[in-house]
């Protein structure tokens, strides 16, 4: 008698464990059903590893602008100038390795050093001027995409190093090009500092409740201030990877990334560790999205659709989050 | 009898129904490459109509000129020597420096009337139709609202408009099919990159339509990718690489605007099809000449900006002191491909390449080499 109770309990538990390793799983077993589907429809052109080891590469600058985005929102900040900083970066190392024929190496150090300098200026007005992200970052964008015109004279640049081209998309490990594996290895480092360091505790402490962080003795500004900068930096590197697929610096593209970006770190919160912005979701949606696009686009579907697909799966994947949440209000800005 | 007589009937008709078609592949092949010679020599200058004493028709006049947006190398480019065949003539000409915003367009309508102008010149993508009041506006102030470098021979000009230089796109589009034809023996397949909201996009994509049905009906537009502007970025590389992958029959790849080939290259480096598959283009931007050198595009058209500059001060200057006006701007088109981008310079410039022939020809016309 004394038993049912116990037994009763021990079976929700079974039943919720089994409902949260779903959640866990649901995205990847949708991009696998994606798969399959794209598969079925195209086995010969969509189902070889060559499709899927361009899509790796190809998708590798906004995996590794996904991955920026997601340390700020982890702290609670939003930080829409990633686009802007990507084409900074990729800008800088045009202008600086083409036009003024300084060695790739020293461009790419520049251009991670402008990402810093990006997360700096965000920094300082969000943090010791009180303006909310959204602002900021939003002021900075147009500033930055103003600077970069200025740069480049509104033309794109091309002939940047080759070696730069070599070490993203020439050499290949297991047919894939080097650029996808830079993106693993930061989420590898991103994962390392987010679950098995105090650092990674304290970002996620400030993210959930400043005040609350604060009283607990964390250093907030100091947290907020590094994962503004490391962003900064992140999408920097993504400008530098942009720059080495194109071969080119181009001053106008890289907005466009923002919303993908944006829809893939959100959708990324609904996987592997649901309702927390994590780095293994966010690659997992952008090659989500990746296939997605991919396989409407080889079946020759117009692209329009993919803009919906895209912004589709942002509010979707928000409302599937805020509902892992428990509906409760987002703490964000 | 008839019964064993059959197949061979049937192979003779099949050998002589081959050889009709071979024989009517090749006979287009070589008129494809007919059509191209004109634009493969250095472009030579053409009158576009009678000598007149430029600086007398010139002086003392003002026009105003409103490109697309400020922040278009090839259209800054055109207006800064605009300026400086102006300032010889005596024609003042002064920009309208724009980012692309319609109401900095109409901004420019109202300074240019209130200034006492002379001319307003839309260059190169502002449709008067989208400024229409405004040109209601200044032609009732006495101001001529002319275009350059926008419509296609085939558009009807907007009423208020005191007139128009238009240039061919359906005669690029001519060109380009045609260098396919001819770079691929008569059997391309081809992958089109285009932008339907650009007005220009559709005269053009006609254009290689139409030669592909007259000189190669074998040949194929095996997918077109429409990709609005504003999304090249994000949208061509995966658009181009998941097209090639379904079709590697694909031979000949036409993105029709040559700003998109930075994003087609990506796309053949990383479907290890460079060198394959041909990249053929249009507009002469000079990063896409380096690409050439480089081996990662295969041919470009181009137009001299200095001409255009040129051809558009002259028929600007026309229609203002009352003669009659060309209707197309007449600067040739010319072939930029692996054999003569050296002439580009190194990296490649805007206005290299192309002879100087129109100098002397305008000068001259204009009574200025007498």
């Amino acid at each position: 008698m004394t038993d049912t109770p116990l037994t009763t309990a021990s079976a929700a538990a079974k039943g919720a464990n089994l409902t949260r390793l779903f959640e866990r799983v649901a995205l990847i077993l949708v991009w696998l059903l994606l798969i399959g589907g794209f598969g079925a429809a195209m086995p010969n052109s969509f189902l070889n590893w060559g499709n899927f080891a361009i899509l790796f590469a190809s998708y590798a600058p906004a995996a590794l602008l996904a991955l920026a985005i997601i340390v700020p929102l982890t702290a609670g900040d939003y930080d829409l100038s990633v686009g802007a900083t990507l084409t900074l970066s990729s800008c800088v190392i045009g202008v600086l390795n083409v036009w003024q024929g300084l060695p790739i190496g020293l461009a790419i150090g520049l251009a991670l050093c402008a990402g810093a300098a990006v997360g700096l200026v965000n920094a300082f007005f969000i943090i010791y001027v009180r303006i909310p992200s959204l602002v900021v970052t939003l002021g900075t964008t147009s500033l930055i995409t103003g600077l970069v015109q200025w740069m480049t004279n509104s033309s794109t640049i091309g002939g940047i190093d080759n070696s730069l081209v070599m070490a993203v998309v020439g050499g290949r490990f297991l047919g894939v090009p080097y650029a996808f594996y830079y993106a693993i290895a930061a989420a590898v480092v991103m994962t390392y500092i987010f679950d098995f360091t105090p650092l990674g505790r304290r970002l996620l402490f400030v993210g959930r409740g400043r005040e609350v962080a604060r009283l607990n003795g964390i250093a907030v500004d100091r947290v907020r201030l590094g994962a503004l900068v490391t962003s900064g930096v992140l999408a920097a590197a993504a400008g530098v990877l942009y720059a080495g697929v194109l071969g080119s610096a181009d001053p106008y593209s890289g907005l466009n990334f923002l919303l993908p970006a944006f829809a893939a770190a959100f959708l990324g919160a609904t996987t592997i560790l649901p309702g927390r912005f994590n780095p293994w979701g966010a690659i997992v949606a952008v090659y989500f999205l990746a296939t997605g696009i991919t396989g409407l686009t080889m079946l020759g579907i117009p692209l329009w659709v993919t803009n919906v697909f895209n912004g589709g799966a942002l509010i979707l994947a928000v409302t599937i989050s805020q509902f892992t949440r428990g509906r409760e209000a987002s703490d964000i800005g | 009898m008839l019964r064993r007589l059959y197949p061979l009937v049937l192979m003779a008709s099949v050998a002589l129904g081959a050889g009709a078609a071979s024989a009517q592949d090749a006979s287009g092949v070589e008129n494809a490459r007919k059509f191209l010679e004109p634009y493969l020599a250095k472009p030579a200058f053409t009158a576009p109509g009678e000598p007149f004493d430029a600086k007398a028709c010139a002086a003392g006049k003002k026009m105003l000129s409103i490109p697309n947006s400020s922040a278009n190398p090839f259209l800054k480019g055109i207006i800064d020597r605009m300026k400086k065949v102006g300032d010889e003539l005596g024609l003042e000409v002064v920009e309208w420096e724009n980012q692309g915003q319609p109401s900095q367009w109409v901004q420019g309508f109202e300074f240019a009337i209130r200034d006492g102008f002379d001319i307003i010149d839309l260059i190169s993508g502002i449709d008067p139709g989208t400024v229409a009041p405004q040109v209601r506006a200044a032609k009732e102030a006495g101001v001529k609202v002319m275009t350059s470098h926008f419509y296609d021979p085939s558009f009807d000009q907007h009423p208020d408009v005191s007139s128009s230089l238009t240039i061919g796109f359906n005669e690029v589009g001519k060109i380009l099919a045609n260098w396919a034809i001819a770079n691929t023996d008569g059997k391309a397949n081809i992958l089109t990159i285009v932008s339907r909201e650009v007005p220009p996009t559709i005269p053009l994509t006609a254009g290689i339509d139409e030669m592909l049905a007259a000189n190669c009906p074998d040949c194929r537009i095996v997918q077109e990718i429409n990709v609005g502007v504003t999304e090249w970025a994000t949208k061509i590389q995966p658009a181009v690489q998941a097209a090639l992958q379904a079709n590697p029959d694909i031979n000949v790849i036409i993105p029709i605007y040559d700003s998109m080939s930075q994003f087609v290259v990506p796309a053949t480096r990383l479907t290890g099809k460079v060198g394959q598959v041909k990249v053929a283009t249009f507009n002469g931007t000079p990063f896409v000449l380096d690409f050439i050198a480089q081996g990662l595009v295969d041919m470009n058209i181009g137009e001299s900006l200095d001409w255009i500059a040129y051809a558009t001060v002259d028929g600007h200057l026309r229609d203002a002191c009352g003669m009659e006006s060309p209707t197309a701007l007449n600067v040739p088109f010319y072939i930029f491909d692996k054999d003569n981008v050296a002439d580009a310079g190194t990296p490649a410039q805007f206005d290299t390449g192309y002879g100087d022939a129109y100098v002397a020809g305008f000068r001259t016309l204009w009574g200025l080499d007498q």
